[in-house]
């Protein structure tokens, strides 16, 4: 109850504060020659009234306090502790809040940072910053307060979908914000440095580092959803093409090009005007997610509650926001096309040009497929669906050339290269296509597509290999990206060329026996658990070489009243045993779906050296200086 | 080169729609193409529901009648709409939702062209 009142009057207070840093900041921008100490102190006031109004409703959650609406229809007495705490940013209204808490977390870590930059960039930064925070608190206030009062006082509360209730959706969320909230200040960053004309390589070097972040918590944010998919949703996959994954992919996508581009800015001071779109496009798409996450637009687990209000709010705020940044651009970008220096061929600027190619294709093949359905609907009210075979088809065939040129363009100078060794490079391609052969060909019917694409990804991952004896080399974190992404291409191929599944009804005391296999039903106990009713299945499996015992299990939920299926995986590094049960009505039997799933274990390790690679970029500001 | 390169990618596209139809188990093939109408982004043949195993068993006896796959298909967008198939049929709706990437990736290359000093 007084948590409640305290949070709702620092979140009012915190909004008014973004009109004291604008006025302060506006007063400032041409006065004095130093940055006024009042913005920096007035932004730590801001961080740490949203900070309490967040703990507020944390602590909300903790107490089950029902007079609070957010916490009574997410939560409920019986939940663990953990879930009640995580469970404040498993909604709509406390996932905003969150959102706005990074926000102002951002802006203030962007103030202490970037002291050797110039000064009028800092404030317009931070003005352009405090236009999106006002937008994120009218948002928050007028359609989404989390801290509405309810009258009389529900004895109980509604639960959270049990399905969120896991430690790796617990902490998903925070850090998919961490990246998506940091491009707005790579959004900000960008039109503040082209307002005053600072798109420059030092602007390039000092915006680099929050690339770099936005990037790494974006990728572990990714990550995080895919493994909980991979044993929580029961199927055993970890990526669909679902329009909620998309929506994260697609930023992805665009902050990897900005990744890429910003090193040729800092180098060569090239491609001015394609980073400012970069950035201001990285920023939308993070927008674009929210609006079509948050909208009900787009229906999954993530839809919490749909109001079209809402939406309408998001989209009319996104609109403003990229008006105002086109604008922008227009008016004060001044294109330098006379003294532009050629790009040779053979150097690490057409690398990193067919990189960007490549990348917007690979974008606009997702965002096509997650938005055209929509428009379709909308304009002929037909409904079509874009599922999986949609994007193989149109994403596979480009990814052989994208990983050959992934392997070599490293490899280049700038400004102009040699290619050494020529043909080491193509017996190593050949020798990679033929290896692959040997592998798939007692597998697949498709022999020739999948020795190339297999082909290709062992290439670049033998070249990267290669790259690590090379002496004295400088780009360490850039090689063991590359050679992250490779193995992560190589385990998803040979994970679903090489995947076994059985399908089967068991009741308890069956066994199912398929050649060397056989899968034996021993038991199911039942326990009463804190919010639940567990169903624990014992079964032993014996293959060829080895004995197992898997532990699958049912939960029948409380509040709300829902059965999940909790995957019993045993993990080892070269295969993951899998096996789901669920019931099925009116009948004794059980269906049991056992799968043997090679790599999975690379596919995590895999997209962690990718980070690590951005990680380490990240802390060696040394790169090929 | 350049035409050598596309020719290769346009046959790639082809042999990917090729590998696809020589999989062994028909009945997986089409339900894993085929959404499941009640649940959420899931495909029939990846979930459990009421929904997804009676339809399983009418893709069964489709095909133990003899009708092929895309005569199933054209069986249940008939009854469910085309809102059931995950890969999306190519006619006059989804033009652009097959061309405009491969559009966009042209105009790239155009774009390659026109900045990079292909002579030496």
């Amino acid at each position: 109850m007084l948590s409640s009142v305290i949070g709702y009057y620092s979140l009012i207070f915190g909004s008014f504060i973004s009109l004291v840093i604008i006025f302060f900041s506006v007063q400032n921008f041409k006065n004095s020659k130093i940055l006024d100490s009042k913005i920096l102190l007035f932004s730590f006031l801001q961080l740490v009234l949203v900070f309490v109004s967040f703990l507020c409703l944390i602590i909300s959650f903790v107490n089950s306090d029902f007079s609070n609406e957010t916490v009574f229809n997410n939560s409920h007495t019986t939940k663990p502790l953990f879930y009640k705490i995580t469970g404040t940013w498993g909604n709509h209204e406390g996932s905003l809040l969150l959102w706005l808490l990074v926000l102002t977390l951002f802006i203030f870590i962007f103030l202490v940072k970037s002291k050797s930059q110039l000064k009028k960039y800092r404030i317009l930064t931070v003005i352009f910053q405090q236009v999106i925070i006002i937008g994120f608190f009218t948002f928050l206030i007028k359609t989404s307060n989390p801290f509405n009062y309810l009258f009389p006082i529900p004895k109980e509360g509604l639960g959270l979908n049990p399905i969120l209730q896991d430690p790796a959706l617990a902490i998903h969320p925070p850090i998919l914000y961490l990246g998506y909230v940091g491009s707005s200040i790579i959004f900000s960053s960008a039109l503040a440095a082209t307002t005053v004309n600072y798109i420059n390589n030092n602007w390039a070097s000092h915006i680099k580092s929050w690339v770099l972040t936005s990037w790494i918590f974006l990728t572990l944010g990714i990550l995080l959803g895919s493994i909980w998919a991979y044993y929580e949703l029961g199927w055993g996959g970890f990526w669909f093409w679902d329009p909620v994954e998309n929506v994260s992919l697609m930023p992805w996508l665009a902050l990897t090009t900005l990744l890429h581009c910003i090193l040729v800015l800092e180098k060569r001071s090239l491609f001015k005007s394609w980073i400012i779109i970069l950035s201001i496009a990285t920023f939308a798409l993070s927008m674009c997610g929210t609006f079509l996450v948050r909208s009900g637009i787009l229906n999954s687990v993530h839809t919490f509650a749909n109001d079209p209000e809402r939406g309408l709010f998001i989209l009319f705020f996104l609109f403003l926001l990229i008006s105002i940044s086109i604008l922008i651009f227009l008016v004060f970008h001044k294109s330098d096309n006379k003294k532009l220096s050629p790009i040779f061929f053979l150097s690490k600027e057409t690398s990193i040009v067919i990189n960007n190619w490549f990348m917007m294709y690979f974008l606009s093949v997702v965002l096509i497929g997650t938005v055209y359905p929509i428009f379709l609907e909308a304009i002929s009210s037909q409904k079509i669906s874009v599922g999986p075979p949609f994007y193989n088809k149109l994403l596979i065939p480009f990814l052989i050339p994208f990983l050959i040129f992934m392997a070599i363009g490293p490899r280049l100078r700038w400004i102009k290269s040699e290619l050494k060794d020529k043909l080491s490079l193509v017996a190593l391609l050949i020798i990679s296509v033929l290896f692959s052969f040997l592998i798939v060909r007692n597998f697949n019917t498709n022999y020739l597509l999948n020795s190339i694409l297999i082909g290709s990804a062992f290439y670049l991952f033998f070249i990267t290999v290669q790259d690590f004896f090379i002496k004295k080399n400088k780009r360490f974190s850039q090689n063991i990206a590359h050679f992250g992404f490779s193995l992560l291409i190589l385990s998803i191929l040979l994970n679903s060329i090489f995947s076994t599944e059985i399908i089967t009804n068991l009741k308890v005391g069956e066994s199912y026996i398929e050649d060397d296999l056989k899968i034996e039903f021993k038991d199911l106990d039942k326990e009463n658990k804190k919010n639940y009713i567990s169903f624990t299945g014992t079964f032993y499996i014996k293959d060829k070489s080895s004995n197992n015992i898997l532990n699958p299990e049912l939960r029948i939920y409380n509040q709300p009243n829902i059965i999940t299926s909790e995957a019993d995986i045993k993990i080892t590094l070269m295969q993951d045993n899998f096996i789901t049960i669920n019931s099925v009505k009116n009948e004794d039997y059980f269906n049991v779906r056992y799968l043997v799933k090679p790599f999975m274990l690379w596919i995590w390790i895999s997209v962690l050296l990718v980070s690590l690679g951005g990680l380490i970029s990240l802390f060696n500001k040394k790169y090929e200086k | 080169m350049k035409t050598l390169k596309l020719i290769f990618i346009i046959f790639l596209i082809f042999s990917l729609n090729y590998l696809k139809a020589n999989e062994t188990d028909l009945q997986n093939k089409i339900t894993k193409n085929l959404r499941c109408l009640i649940c959420q982004g899931q495909s029939v043949y990846d979930s459990d529901s009421d929904f997804a195993i009676s339809l399983k068993l009418v893709v069964k006896k489709k095909i133990n009648d003899g009708l092929s796959e895309k005569e199933i298909y054209d069986f249940l967008t008939e009854k469910y709409g085309e809102w059931i198939l995950y890969d999306p049929k190519f006619n006059k709706n989804t033009y652009i939702l097959w061309f405009l990437p491969l559009l966009i990736f042209l105009g790239g290359a155009i774009v390659f062209k026109k900045l990079i000093n292909i002579k030496k």
